[in-house]
């Protein structure tokens, strides 16, 4: 198969499962009941994009969603650094309390910035609904069909961003200044999101997928607007953070796997 | 910059277009965009949706329940009700062995 294919279906699916994870990390600490729900089923929506990608990998001959997820070392992994952040504010991120036996958790508990997850999501989501907007017209054809199903999801979460950008800083001084200082971290990882690779080239000349570089001005073009439009500076000479798109990842990645994948790999050959 | 008070909106959901909306429930929220954001994830991800309202707790106006008595019938009444009718009986047959 298509070795540009294979990379860019682990682009998009690496990328849904990490986010995933992450966001569900916020499940039963987030700020209000309605929203820890609403935020819980968009972490949901997102493992479920990535376990319809893995399929279609496995289809292609690559290994089993469960292996894929649970079996591979973080320079294995193809997604960008934006998911795989942590949301702790730097500051606090040092001393971490135990409270219970979830260190991830214990840490979200004392010193979690919820701004930064859910700056993330909107930047995220944004991304999402420009990339799978064009995949929906690939011409790798499997791939098309299967992104046409998520954009009803994708449409909620680009709402749900969007309803809560427009509001938080607007609403208070404090409101402003945490989603200020979200932006301002948050910023050039985003711009990793549309990190090139080697292979963008082809996948746009077939008319598989647009350039990355594409990509990333119709994603500003989208998110700019929205950030002027609620005062929110935008850093405009932060360089993009790359490199995972090539397997090179930061420390957090590396913690996160060894939570997420610890139960299965106790007993490789347990049955769920 | 002012913080909006956050309010309670009673949540209707629709099942499928032309379907009467039916009150599920409510949701904190500030406003009604994130009212509708909200009602979507607590009240529409398992149920069937087509459509969703959200209308201010406050904008409701109630009856007392001291006079619930006025909703009682001081005679009889019962020609008012449906159930006498061979339509009716026929209709909750076949409601009945739906259920089954």
């Amino acid at each position: 198969m298509n070795p540009a294919i294979i990379d860019l279906l682990y682009r998009l699916a690496d990328d849904g499962l990490i986010i995933g994870h992450r966001n569900s990390e916020w499940t039963g600490l987030g700020p209000i009941l309605e929203e820890d729900i609403a935020f819980s089923s968009v972490a949901q929506d997102k493992m479920g994009h990535a376990l319809a990608i893995y399929n279609l990998l496995h289809e292609l001959g690559e290994p089993a969603p469960d292996q894929l997820a649970f079996f591979r070392d973080a320079a294995e992994f193809r997604n960008c650094s934006l998911v795989a952040l942590e949301c702790f504010s730097e500051t606090d991120a040092a001393s971490t309390p135990s409270l219970r036996n979830n260190p991830t958790r214990d840490r979200l508990v004392s010193h979690g910035d919820w701004s930064l997850a859910l700056v993330r999501q909107f930047f995220f989501s944004e991304a999402d609904s420009v990339r799978f907007n064009a995949l929906a017209n690939s011409t790798f054809e499997p791939l098309a069909i299967l992104v046409r199903k998520f954009r009803g999801e994708i449409k909620y979460h680009t709402l749900h961003g969007r309803t809560m950008m427009r509001r938080l800083p607007a609403a208070t001084l404090e409101g402003r200044s945490r989603i200020q200082k979200a932006v301002d971290t948050l910023w050039p990882h985003a711009l990793g999101l549309f990190e090139p690779t080697r292979y963008d080239k082809q996948l746009s000349d077939a008319g598989i997928c647009p350039g990355e570089s594409v990509l990333c001005e119709q994603w500003r073009s989208e998110v700019e607007p929205i950030l002027r439009e609620t005062g929110v500076h935008i850093p405009t000479t932060a360089a993009p953070v790359y490199g995972g798109r090539a397997g090179k990842h930061l420390t957090e990645m590396v913690s996160l796997l060894s939570d997420m994948q610890k139960v299965a790999r106790m007993d490789p050959d347990a049955k769920w | 910059m002012t913080q909006t008070p956050e309010q309670v909106w009673e949540v209707f959901h629709q099942s499928a277009r032309g379907e009467p909306h039916v009150h599920v429930g409510s949701v904190h929220a500030t406003d009604a965009d994130t009212a509708v954001l909200m009602a979507k994830e607590q009240f529409a991800r398992r149920l069937a949706c087509v459509n969703i309202w959200v209308v201010p707790s406050d904008a409701i106006t109630e009856t007392p329940y001291e006079d619930a008595d006025m909703f009682e019938h001081g005679t009889d009444k019962s020609y008012r009700e449906a159930f006498g009718y061979e339509t009716t009986k026929r209709a909750k047959a076949v409601g009945d062995a739906a259920e089954l």
